[in-house]
This record gives C-alpha cells, sequence and structure tokens, in this order.
C-alpha cells in the first residue's frame, strides 16, 4: 500500500519520455600516460543510465567526471572497457557523427566569438546541412524555449550578453538538432546562485518536454539532487562509490564516503525530495489557528514552519484553499521511514526507479 | 644634380604622368606576388606546425635566417643561378615575408580559446571545418597585422628589385641617383612610402569589414 502511494507519485519512468536514449558504460577505465608515471583518471566505471533519466554525475575535484562524460562523446577514448549508446558500441561509430547527435555544453560555453547568436545555434544544423529557412525557424523556437527574446539577441555576438544569457545560448546550442542524449559539463557553474537556481529550474521544465536522455557533471550534491533523476557519486581516483535516486542516495547511502559526501544535513535534503501531496496525512484540519501550507509543499517547508511557528500540527490545503489533511513532527518521521521501507532490501544500487519530486 | 634647378621639376612629372603610373602598377604586381605567395606558403609552414608542433622551432630558424640576410646579398647569390629576372625578385621578396606572416598565423592560431575549439569538435566538426570555419576567422586580426607587415615591409624592399631591372618604383630612385636629377628620385621615394601607407589602411579597412565581432 505504502510502496504504490511513495512510489508512483515520484517515480519518472523512462516510457514516459521516448525522447532519449540509453547509456551503458561496461567496466570503463581512462589511464593517463603509461609506464610509471601512469596516473588513472576513471577506473573501471560501470553505469547504465535508462533513456529520458537525468544522470547526474557529481564527486570532488579531480575525480573523472569531465574525463568519464568526454569519453561519452569520444573527446576522450577509454583505455579499456566499452560504452555502448543505444545498444550500439561507440568506438564502432564514426566519431563526427556521434558527436553531432549529442547535444555537448561545457562550464566556458565555448560559444564561437567571431558568431551571432542565431549563427551559433544553428552550429549543428548547419552541419547537417539542414536548409536555411528550416534553420532559421528552428533558431527563433530554440531561444525562445531558453527564454531569450530571439528579436533582440539574435544578430549580437556572444561578447554583447551577459554570463547568465550565454549560458542559456550554449544549451539551446547543444540543443538545436534535438538529440537524444545532451553532455552537460559543470554547465551552469559560472552564473551567480540566483541566476544557477533559475536556469536549473528552466531546464528541468526542458528536459520534462523533451524526454531526452542527460548526463550531466557538477561537484555541487545540491545541485545534484535537484536536478538528477539519478546520481552518480564519484569518489577520488576515478571510482564509482554509488548510482542512485537521489531520495535513496540521502536515505541509505552505500559507504562512509557517500555519506560523507551527501552531508550531515542529508535528513533535511531528504525532506524538500518529499512532497506533501505524497504523504499520508491526519485527517483533518490541524488545531485552531494551525499554521497552513500548500500540497505542493514539500517536507522541508513542513518541518520548517512547525519550528518556527512552534506549531503541533501543519494544516496542509489543496489549490482550491480547503484542508486536505494536517501534518505533524510525528508523521515527519513515518513518512521518511516509509520511503526508505519502500525499497526492496537487495536491488542492485545502479538499477531501480527513477525518483524525483517536483 | 645642377646647381640652381628646383628640387622638383614639375614639368617633368607631368610629362612622365604615363611612365610614373606604368612603375606604380609593377611596384603593385611585385609587392602582390609577393604577398600572395608568402602568405599562401606561411599557411602551409602554419599548418606544419599545427600537426607537428615541434617544428616551430625549425620553421622559425629557418624563415629567420632568410629574413637577416641581406636583400643585395640574396639578389647577388642569386643572379648566378635564376639570372636578372622577376623569379629572382620574387624569390627574394617571398623570403622575407615568410618570418612575419608564419609567426603571425601560428600565434592567431595558438590563441583561439581551448572552449571554442572544445565546444566546436564535441559538436562535430571535423579537423577541416575546424581550421577554416572557426581557427582562422578567429585568427584573422593577427594573421591581418602580419600581413600589414610584411606588405609594408615588402613594398620598401621591392624599390631594391630596380636594380635587377625589375622596374618598380626603384626605377626612378635609381635614376635620379645615376643621373644627379632630385625629380624622380622624390617621386620614386614619395610613391613608395604613399603606397605604404594607402595599403595600410586598406587592410586595416578590410580587417574591420570582416571582423565585425572584434568591434
Ligand atoms: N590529459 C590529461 N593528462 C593527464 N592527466 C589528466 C588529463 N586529463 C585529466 N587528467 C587527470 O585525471 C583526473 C580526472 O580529471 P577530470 O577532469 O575528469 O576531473 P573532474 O572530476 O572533472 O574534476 P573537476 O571537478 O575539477 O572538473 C584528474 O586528476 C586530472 O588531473
Ligand atoms: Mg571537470
Amino acid at each position: 500500500m505504502h510502496q504504490e502511494r511513495y512510489r508512483a507519485p515520484v517515480t519518472r519512468s523512462a516510457a514516459q519520455t521516448p525522447g532519449g536514449v540509453s547509456v551503458e558504460l561496461r567496466g570503463v577505465s581512462k589511464r593517463y600516460g603509461g609506464g610509471a608515471t601512469a596516473f588513472i583518471g576513471v577506473d573501471n566505471i560501470s553505469l547504465a543510465i535508462a533513456p529520458g533519466d537525468f544522470c547526474v554525475l557529481v564527486g570532488p575535484s579531480g575525480c573523472g567526471k569531465t574525463t568519464t562524460l568526454k569519453m561519452v562523446n569520444r573527446l576522450i577514448e577509454p583505455t579499456s572497457g566499452q560504452i555502448f549508446i543505444d545498444g550500439q558500441d561507440i568506438s564502432t561509430l564514426d566519431a563526427v557523427e556521434l558527436r553531432r547527435r549529442i547535444g555537448y555544453v561545457i562550464q566556458q560555453v565555448g560559444l564561437f566569438p567571431h558568431q551571432t547568436i542565431a549563427e551559433n545555434v544553428a552550429t549543428v544544423p548547419r552541419l547537417l546541412g539542414w536548409d536555411s529557412e528550416r534553420i532559421r525557424r528552428r533558431v527563433e523556437e530554440l531561444l525562445s524555449l531558453v527564454g531569450l527574446d530571439p528579436g533582440v539577441v539574435r544578430r549580437r555576438y556572444p561578447t554583447q550578453l551577459s554570463g547568465g544569457e550565454r549560458q542559456r545560448v550554449g544549451v539551446a546550442r547543444a540543443l538545436a538538432a534535438e538529440p537524444p542524449l545532451m553532455l552537460m559539463d559543470e554547465p551552469f557553474g559560472a552564473v551567480d546562485p540566483i541566476v544557477r537556481g533559475r536556469l536549473q529550474d528552466e531546464f528541468l521544465r526542458l528536459h520534462a518536454q523533451l524526454g531526452m536522455t542527460v548526463m550531466f557533471v557538477t561537484h555541487d550534491i545540491d545541485e545534484a539532487i535537484k536536478l538528477g533523476t539519478t546520481v552518480a557519486v564519484f569518489s577520488e581516483g576515478g571510482c564509482l562509490a554509488q548510482h542512485a535516486p537521489p531520495s535513496r542516495l540521502l536515505a541509505s547511502p552505500a559507504s562512509d564516503y557517500v555519506a560523507r559526501f551527501v552531508g550531515s544535513d542529508r535528513v533535511i535534503k531528504r525532506l524538500a525530495l518529499i512532497s506533501l501531496a505524497d504523504v499520508a496525512l491526519e485527517l483533518g484540519a490541524g488545531p485552531q489557528g494551525a499554521p497552513t501550507l500548500a500540497r505542493t509543499s514539500n517536507l522541508r517547508d513542513a518541518l520548517s514552519t512547525l519550528l518556527s511557528t512552534r506549531a503541533d500540527a501543519v494544516t496542509v490545503v489543496g489549490e482550491d484553499g480547503v484542508a486536505i489533511g494536517a501534518i505533524s513532527m510525528e508523521r515527519i518521521r513515518m513518512a521518511l521511514d516509509d520511503v526508505a521501507r519502500s525499497w526492496p532490501e537487495n536491488e542492485a544500487s545502479s538499477e531501480g526507479p527513477a525518483g524525483r519530486t517536483h | 644634380m645642377t646647381p640652381g634647378e628646383p628640387l622638383v621639376r614639375w614639368d617633368w612629372i607631368f610629362s612622365h604622368l604615363g611612365d610614373v603610373g606604368q612603375r606604380l602598377g609593377e611596384h603593385l604586381l611585385l609587392t602582390g606576388i609577393a604577398i600572395g605567395i608568402g602568405f599562401v606558403l606561411s599557411l602551409c609552414l602554419a599548418q606544419l606546425v599545427r600537426s607537428w608542433s615541434w617544428l616551430y622551432g625549425p620553421i622559425t630558424w629557418i624563415t629567420g635566417v632568410l629574413y637577416t640576410i641581406p636583400s643585395l646579398a640574396l639578389f647577388a647569390f642569386l643572379i648566378p643561378i635564376t639570372g636578372l629576372s622577376r623569379l629572382t625578385a620574387e624569390i627574394g621578396l617571398v623570403s622575407y615575408t615568410l618570418l612575419i606572416m608564419t609567426r603571425n598565423i601560428v600565434a592567431g592560431l595558438q590563441a583561439v580559446p581551448a572552449d571554442v575549439r572544445e565546444s566546436a569538435i564535441g559538436m562535430g566538426y571535423t579537423d577541416r571545418q575546424l581550421l577554416w570555419r572557426i581557427e582562422m576567422p578567429l585568427a584573422l586580426p593577427v594573421i591581418l597585422a602580419g600581413v600589414r607587415v610584411a606588405t609594408t615591409t615588402t613594398i620598401g624592399l621591392t624599390t631594391v628589385t630596380a636594380l635587377i631591372g625589375q622596374g618598380g618604383l626603384g626605377y626612378f630612385i635609381l635614376e635620379g641617383i645615376l643621373r644627379f636629377f632630385s625629380t624622380p628620385l622624390l617621386v620614386g621615394a614619395f610613391l613608395s612610402i604613399a603606397l605604404a601607407v594607402a595599403v595600410d589602411s586598406a587592410l586595416v579597412l578590410y580587417q574591420r569589414l570582416v571582423t565585425p565581432w572584434a568591434r
């Protein structure tokens, strides 16, 4: 019963998102240099990403996230192991053609300074030989999609945009030919937290809309938890420590390392992932004068309200403002236990449901 | 120079206008060919450096040696082989352009930001597309700076080719010196300076026109 209640709403299964392809890394390693000075950048990583999944690679600096990402579009060739996209071993494909089917965004954005914004966005369609009318329409559409006014920015050069606007153009350019796979290396790293938050929200909306598979690199665990349907935690030496949906990562870290990495406040982070709509509420409104929260809020909001108002319970209201139940400290604790219990004990950590509440 | 004669005899200039035009044309042609061939050769050398970066040292050494040989010495050395020909003149002129232009093309290509190169390759540019659509356009300001220096230098050097009978504005300078006659000497000197300034300005204009993004 509980399992249904918790998992159905928070699970976005791959089948709903036909726009993406599967990605699988099988025992992939990358060694830099040879002999005595050899350096392991990525150490025997296996990782399966379902079509439409948003997989965030997270870990401390130098743990091999960028290397892993670049092996997927063959900017770097693995020393050993195989990578499959949509079931095809990419080492058997033409690298240039492969890259044209994969969206690629890097932290420094890498817009072409000598081309206008419209020309930048049109990069891959031009490489693919689309006709100019189709390209023009696509560019307009994409600029609007990422929240820019085509009429204003189209003819500008990259230096004439702000950092946040450039990031958006970078995303638009990567999306141009509707790639079934996007590789993003700290794409929102160089902007201030407010703009970053907005770009994250917009990109989540785009992902929900377009359904492509995403591999996203960050070293910020909060960004990983916010964005990922699955999170791959890397550790020093290019090892994969755990690959799991964010809620599971927080509830049951596979090792001390992962627990430390997700932070001592991981319970609080978990609360933020659970929507009030998915929780078994107490029946009836809270006590007279209790604070209220919308059912779209999450458990962290509820906890915060309880602590700040010193109330015993919070009344939860639906969109129409009518009370649908109440939540107390006890219920919050129960909800956390329920979510943890809803996972089968022996499920392998690299598989399992793609979970995210929004 | 005959005492009492004016520094510039305008009547001589007006009666030799056709001559002046012809020498100006020769001068432009000699310079143009040298810059054209020099540019193509420099491009090839820069390509070699782009593929095998260890070649940069040897290539700058050789073009540097060519650059330091005095022009007259080079002509003297070439005449027994290629005679008093335009080929001799051009070999000399071209060899002086290589150092500057190769160095600037290489520097321009190397100055292309790594993130621009990486995103281009990551989006599926072939190596050739990367060079011609991304690296060369971005290197253009530095390359054209090299072309400007090479061009003004070559316009100056081309005056020397009159010595091996290849005409150009140097012809007037030579004539003025040989005949102790100041007018052609000044005409030759003035026009070669004016030509250098004019061509340089044209190149600046061209650069502004083709690099709107750099403004
Ligand atoms: N071309 C290279 N030659 C040698 N070592 C390299 C090379 N590229 C990366 N490395 C090393 O491999 C390791 C992994 O690098 P990578 O760029 O994948 O790290 P990262 O996880 O992306 O780090 P960051 O968060 O700092 O970007 C690093 O220790 C790095 O020094
Ligand atoms: Mg990195």
